[in-house]
């Protein structure tokens, strides 16, 4: 079953372009037809949805995003192609916008329902659940005005959560109110989910596209670029936005590089020698980190650290494994070579640089902060824990008493 | 719960006379919205304001007090036989209907674009609800009116029955122009600057402080183009003369209202569609 189906859905913005430069009077503006240039924020998008998927979108600011959005919610109109919507549509998006700071929270509740299309008397069914779920029975006779901003917000949600919608819209609204809220937030979207909602997600926080999602598209300048696997199209997403040469120098904690040398490149390569982004737990890696140095600092080391898109820090490589590195005035290199990668599957920001050594607590020479994210992917045989430890399976088909004592008093599993 | 899934299609607009007629008839889904917010416009306006619902009836009757010294005592303006007051405030319960309906209906899409770039729903219904609400404040200004019959012995006719579909007329009129200028608004700002300006001109160019009968016999063609005009003369004719109404001019003001009310309602569709991105 289809719920959702764009073909070939394009959408034209007219920019016009206001300038208020000298020689342009009013009445050049009033008849300046031409000045007016075509922006193609969609452009020939097809995609469909199938019911009780979760479909996250996700792209760069521009990409077209909220487009998708406002065409599928019928607050715009596309230029060309068709959308067919197979269900109740209803989206959660920016709520509390309908409301009005002189009514109460109970009148609020009627006019924004309705505004979001439910009837009266479905509001007055649901109204206690509204009221419980936002938790505001006391405040409910209180004019809205009244209310803080965290009321207001937790009120918006509520109406909004209430809708039972068959295809659901979700926005960023996630982020809303304390992290207790939307941890209920969250819940009632998963209910609705399991419930067989089909579900699309246009969001920037991609943990929770990842997390909600079993199919993403990602959007690049009103186009298609990937559409398939959570994790596979994040982490293309993510190699996309972090490179190299676009970030600066950032310093770990605040302090300023002191700069005698600096981290040029850093690349990966697969176990072919191709410069590579994308890894299976369990193969080889290699990482040459190129340096240039402009003063002598002495007893340095280099660093390539492996950050999950959560959490602390997940492994790192670092020269201090060869000792002490004095650095003269030239360019250089570091080879990192691992032989199986033991990180599980996702994707690993990357934070490099130099140290020194000397200087207490090791001050940074160089340092920049997730310059890089690598995707790490399940290999057939590994499927998906935290870590890999690299091991050998043995099997003997007849227990003969020399094979099982093996077995048992040393390990026979090792690289 | 399949089975009443809707399938709808979006696509790029298109302003067919099918099309406008399914619109039209896709406006009673939003019954519920038209209420709550109908309701909404006149709570909103009284809250926390003393005088409440009296408001309603004080606007017309602070311009029927001013009305009458300037255009009874200082000017002399004939009033066909009944006291001027009442003959000014007769008038004045159609204008402001009119008038204040117009003013709010014009601001009213901007005012909740808020709204209009998050949530769908028929837009049409934000202007409506406007109409509603000046008519909701019409009814309690007529109160007022019955006590002015009242103090001045003034009976009821038979033929102020035709008020009853005068009122529909009035009511198709000032939703044409409240979807036109509202919609209008959303384009050009200009409108909502223009609007005071404009509906001072228009009820001088109604007869609202004087009779139909002082307006020259060979301007009167012309005159009677506003639709206006036979609307409010034919009001308070039926209602405070006795007699049955003008139905020249009456019929003049059918014309346009059957005329107008279609083709702002297109404009307003063809507006509509990519209202989100020009508000």
């Amino acid at each position: 079953m289809i719920d959702l189906r764009l073909q070939g859905v394009s959408k034209k913005y007219r920019i016009r372009q206001e300038s208020d430069a000298a020689g342009t009077s009013w009445l050049h503006r009033l008849f300046s037809f031409t000045r007016k240039e075509d922006f193609w924020a969609l452009k020939d998008v097809s995609f469909e949805v199938r019911r009780g998927e979760a479909l996250g979108i996700i792209g760069h600011n521009g990409a077209g995003k909220s487009t998708i959005l406002k065409l599928l919610s019928r607050i715009t109109t596309p230029s060309a192609g068709e959308i067919m919507i197979n269900g109740r549509l209803s989206a959660l998006i920016e709520v509390g916008s309908g409301f009005h700071p002189e009514l109460t929270g109970r009148e609020n509740i009627y006019l924004n329902g309705s505004i979001l299309g439910m009837l009266r008397r479905d509001i007055t069914q649901q109204f206690d659940s509204i009221v419980n779920f936002a938790e505001l029975r006391q405040f409910i006779d209180t004019p809205a005005k009244r209310y803080s901003s965290g009321m207001y917000v937790r009120l918006g949600f509520s109406i909004a959560a209430h809708l039972n919608p068959d295809i659901l819209l979700l926005d960023e609204v996630l982020a809303v109110g304390d992290a207790a809220f939307q941890q209920k937030c969250i819940e009632r979207v998963l209910e609705l989910k399991e419930r067989g909602t089909t579900i699309v997600f246009i969001s920037h926080d991609l943990r929770a596209v990842q997390k909600l999602c079993s199919r993403v598209i990602l959007l690049s300048k009103g186009q298609i670029e990937a559409d398939g696997d959570p994790a596979e199209i994040i982490a293309l997403y993510q190699s996309s936005s972090y490179r190299l040469p676009t970030t600066r120098p950032l310093s770990d904690l605040g302090q300023k590089p002191t700069g005698e040398a600096v981290v040029t490149s850093l690349m990966f390569y697969d176990e072919h020698g191709n410069e590579c982004l994308s890894f299976e737990t369990g193969k080889p890696l290699t990482a040459v980190l190129k340096y240039k140095v402009s003063k002598p600092v002495d007893d340095v080391t280099f660093e390539v650290q492996f950050y999950p898109q959560e959490g602390p820090l997940r492994s790192f490589f670092s020269s201090r494994s060869i000792g002490t590195i004095n650095l003269e005035p030239g360019e250089g290199s570091v080879v990192f070579d691992c032989s199986s990668i033991g990180l599980g599957p996702g994707v690993y920001f990357i934070d490099t640089g130099i140290r020194n050594r000397r200087a207490p607590h090791g001050v940074d020479v160089d340092w920049r902060r997730r310059c890089l994210a690598i995707r790490v992917d399940d290999t057939r045989y590994y499927l998906g824990t935290t870590f890999y430890m690299p091991y050998i399976c043995r099997h003997s088909p007849s227990l003969s008493s020399e094979g099982s004592s093996v077995a048992l008093s040393s390990p026979a599993a090792t690289v | 719960m399949i089975a009443n899934r809707p399938i709808r299609f979006i696509r790029s607009p298109s302003f067919s006379p099918l099309n406008l007629l399914r619109e039209l008839t896709g406006l009673w889904h939003y019954r519920d919205l038209f209420y709550t917010l109908s309701v909404h416009r006149i709570k909103v306006r009284y809250k926390q304001s003393v005088l409440g619902l009296v408001w309603a009836i004080l606007q017309p009757l602070a311009l029927m007090l001013i009305y009458t010294v300037f255009f009874s005592v200082i000017a002399k303006v004939p009033s066909e036989n009944v006291p001027y007051a009442v003959f000014a405030y007769a008038a004045l319960l159609p204008w402001t209907y009119f008038s204040s309906a117009l003013t709010n209906a014009t601001s009213g899409l901007v005012n909740h674009s808020q709204l209009v770039t998050k949530v769908y729903f028929a837009r049409e219904i934000l202007p409506l609800t406007y109409v509603s609400a000046a008519l909701f404040d019409f009814a309690v200004a007529s109160l007022f009116l019955v006590g002015l019959f009242i103090y001045f012995r003034i009976g009821l006719t038979i033929y102020a029955l035709w008020a009853i579909p005068i009122l529909v007329v009035l009511t198709m009129l000032v939703t044409a122009f409240s979807l036109f200028f509202s919609v209008m608004q959303v384009r050009f700002r200009d409108v909502g600057v223009a609007m005071p300006l404009l509906l001072q001109v228009w009820m001088f160019a109604s007869p609202v402080v004087y009779p139909l009968s002082a307006v020259p016999q060979r301007l009167r063609g012309v005159y009677t183009l506003n639709p206006l005009v036979g609307v409010i003369e034919n009001f308070r004719r039926v209602v405070l003369q006795g007699v049955s109404p003008d139905f020249y001019s009456l019929g003049v003001s059918v014309l346009i209202a059957a005329l107008l009310l279609p083709l702002s309602y297109l404009y307003f569709k063809r507006v509509e569609a990519t209202m989100a991105d020009i508000i």
